[in-house]
């Protein structure tokens, strides 16, 4: 059992970093980027593209460039009044439209780099080093964002914004612009999630859709206010896929995961405390 | 005076009048004498995935088409000429039916190669038994020629079927001295049939089956896979996957957590860009494949290869071979369809055709109780050696 906790958990820093952008979002603008996955598999077929560290950075530039058009979107919605819905499903649309284009310039071919074939020992288990690079990165970046969000001026920005828009306004605070940043922030992490998953199991131009919904996942589980609860998100999605696979037959172990959430969703529905009735 | 030159006039006009009608007719005549008889076209459909997860076969399969088609449906064929109206049934069933109708009602084709999934067929197949068209279809899933259906008589298999594929395979590996099996499978109706299979030929092949796991098409890791089979001490793996990464990605599992096990791959790995996502990781395994078209050709596969090559595409893998299979049946039928080339007669024709042209293995044939046009004899279990499907 240790050993499928482990390579759920290391499998999971990536879940985080698809889940990272869409709590960031959630918190700032009340909306979901649906297209965190199209952001993930463009980065992986630029970088899988361009050979060495300026395929890295190719890749990553793709990420933000694909966000880019989202955060147009965004910003043309936003000013044009429309809900966070209508920007939700506009997203989901990118997402299938960056499936398109990957299939139309690249094709069906897979993405995937050469992984390490020397292995680390961990508490007696093979580890490959891509395991352990991914979750440091996830860790590092989840942190940055924490500590940018409680310890800066520019996350005490987005920290208003979330809370009032209005009054953000008010004050002085760009929030239109600052909302479109997260998106834009969004491509990033996203990005770097792309990358991770050349590097460990490889993807090819169906990969869109599952790894948003995964990242999805990843982001409600334990509420999506928070960079902290999408790392753990993360963590818990991963595991419980590893366990579920260790443990369950064939024909139920994609079911698993999803029950898990629903249960998780449920529980915390009914534990939450409701408070009813007027103030006296 | 007047009268006469009236008169005249008249016959003269008359004349010019009877001289130019007959000048049109002879005009017309040589004219009729001078041009070839035209031929009748016949409109093909071509409902393939060039889009969605099946679009990994769906676009060798049209590449191999288009190219062929150039070739040798260039010039009429027995007075007919080939016409091919292309659909995308985008990997999904409810496309693929809705492709099918509109091939056949609003284009008027006699035949419809596709659809490309075993569940695009199985949908399509009553829209075919209804409107009288038969389909050729490129996939290995059984059901599609199960008597059982009351369309089966419309569907005609340029692929292999599944369970011959299978049973190959797993013989291959017997052979090798596999005692303790473990399956891997992708979640989708293939996968499922693969894994049921092999247990069904387990007891009969001489061999067990101790452990099964699978994966959907998109996973980003599958070491708790690999650490589950490994556990179960299997030696041989018995990969039934059609999608490149997932295979890959499996090898990678494998390697990362330990499992020393041969790997037996059925035909949907046997792609060139397997080879290229597995590197190294693919040497020594085994992919059945249909014909062997990038690496070790036979005589008709060089000359499928050497088509594919001078219309600009590189030879991929089996997807060019089945979709040569599709439009040689269709040009086999129209050599010999004696009568009106309707979707009936097309049908009746496909029954009779044996040991026709075609570009790939093994001896095709159709009858009236066998749609399966191609067996055993179409495949060949290749290993994966310096990044090449080398045949035994």
């Amino acid at each position: 059992m240790i050993e499928y906790i482990l390579r759920g958990l290391l499998n999971g820093a990536v879940y985080a970093l698809l889940a990272l952008p869409m709590s960031l979002l959630f918190s700032t603008a009340g909306t979901i980027d649906f297209a965190v996955g199209g952001y993930a598999l463009l980065a992986a077929a630029v970088a899988s593209t361009v050979s060495g560290p300026l395929g890295l950075a190719a890749g990553l530039a793709a990420g933000v460039a694909a966000s880019a058009i989202m955060a147009l979107v965004f910003a043309l919605l936003k000013r044009a009044g429309e809900a966070g819905i209508r920007i939700a499903l506009a997203s989901f649309g990118l997402s299938v439209a960056l499936s398109s284009f990957v299939l139309l310039v690249w094709g069906t071919q897979p993405f995937v780099r050469s992984t390490y074939s020397t292995f680390l020992e961990v508490f007696g288990l093979r580890v490959s080093p891509q395991g352990l690079i991914n979750l440091v990165i996830a860790l590092v970046l989840v942190g940055g964002v924490q500590l940018l969000l409680l310890r800066t001026g520019l996350g005490r920005m987005l920290r208003a914004a979330a809370a009032s828009p209005l009054a953000a306004e008010l004050a002085g605070i760009a929030v239109l612009p600052l909302q479109c940043a997260t998106v834009l922030a969004g491509g990033l992490l996203s990005g770097v999630a792309g990358l991770l998953i050349v590097y460990s199991s490889g993807l090819d131009f169906t990969a869109s859709l599952s790894l948003t919904f995964i990242g999805f996942a990843a982001a409600i589980v334990f509420g999506i206010k928070s960079p902290i609860r999408s790392l753990l998100g993360g963590f818990a999605i991963g595991i419980i896929e590893a366990l579920s696979a260790g443990y369950t037959s064939g024909l139920v172990t994609a079911m698993v995961p999803a029950v898990c959430i629903l249960v998780f969703l449920i529980a915390a529905q009914l534990l939450a405390p409701n408070y009813t009735g007027d103030r006296p | 005076m007047h009268a006469a030159i009236k008169r005249t006039i008249g016959i003269r006009r008359g004349a010019g009048l009877y001289q130019a009608i007959a000048s049109a007719v002879l005009a017309m005549g040589t004219l009729a004498l001078a041009l070839p008889a035209q031929a009748d076209t016949v409109k093909v459909g071509v409902l393939l995935s060039f889009s969605g997860p099946a679009a990994v076969f769906g676009l060798p399969e049209r590449d191999a088409i288009l190219a062929l088609q150039k070739e040798v449906a260039a010039t009429p064929i027995n007075g007919h000429t080939l016409q091919l109206v292309f659909f995308d049934d985008k990997t999904n069933p409810t496309e693929a039916t809705r492709g099918a109708t509109q091939l056949i009602s609003d284009d008027g084709v006699v035949a419809i190669i596709g659809p490309g999934t075993g569940g695009g067929i199985l949908a399509a197949g009553p829209i075919a038994e209804r409107l009288k068209v038969p389909l050729l279809a490129p996939a290995g899933t059984v059901a599609i020629t199960d008597k059982a259906n009351s369309f089966a008589p419309w569907i005609f298999r340029v692929a292999i079927n599944d369970q011959v594929g299978v049973k190959t395979l797993l013989g291959g590996a017997v052979k090798n001295g596999a005692k303790r099996v473990g399956v891997f499978y992708q979640e989708d109706a293939y996968g499922k049939f693969g894994n049921d299979y092999a247990q069904k030929l387990a007891g009969e092949l001489g061999f067990e089956v101790v452990e099964s796991v699978s994966a959907p098409y998109t996973a980003t890791d599958l070491t708790a896979d690999a650490t589950k089979l490994r556990n179960a001490n299997v030696d041989t793996v018995f990969m039934q996957v059609s999608i490149s990464s997932l295979g890959a990605s499996f090898l990678k599992a494998a390697q990362q957590v330990g499992l020393k096990a041969q790997i037996y791959a059925n035909s949907g790995l046997s792609q060139k860009s397997f080879i290229d996502a597995a590197g190294p990781l693919g040497d020594g395994v085994h992919v059945l494949s249909i014909g062997n078209l990038p690496y070790d050709p036979t005589p008709p596969e060089q000359k499928l290869a050497a088509i594919l090559e001078k219309n600009g595409e590189h030879p991929q893998g089996w997807g060019e071979v089945v979709g040569s299979n599709g439009l040689m049946a269709v040009v086999a039928a129209l050599k010999k369809i004696n009568g009106p080339v309707t979707g009936e007669n097309m049908r009746a024709t496909l029954e009779t055709l044996c040991g026709f042209d075609t570009l790939s293995m093994g001896r095709a044939c159709f009858s009236k109780d066998l749609h399966d046009g191609w067996l055993d004899d179409a495949l060949v279990v290749t290993t994966i050696h310096d990044g090449k499907f080398r045949s035994h």
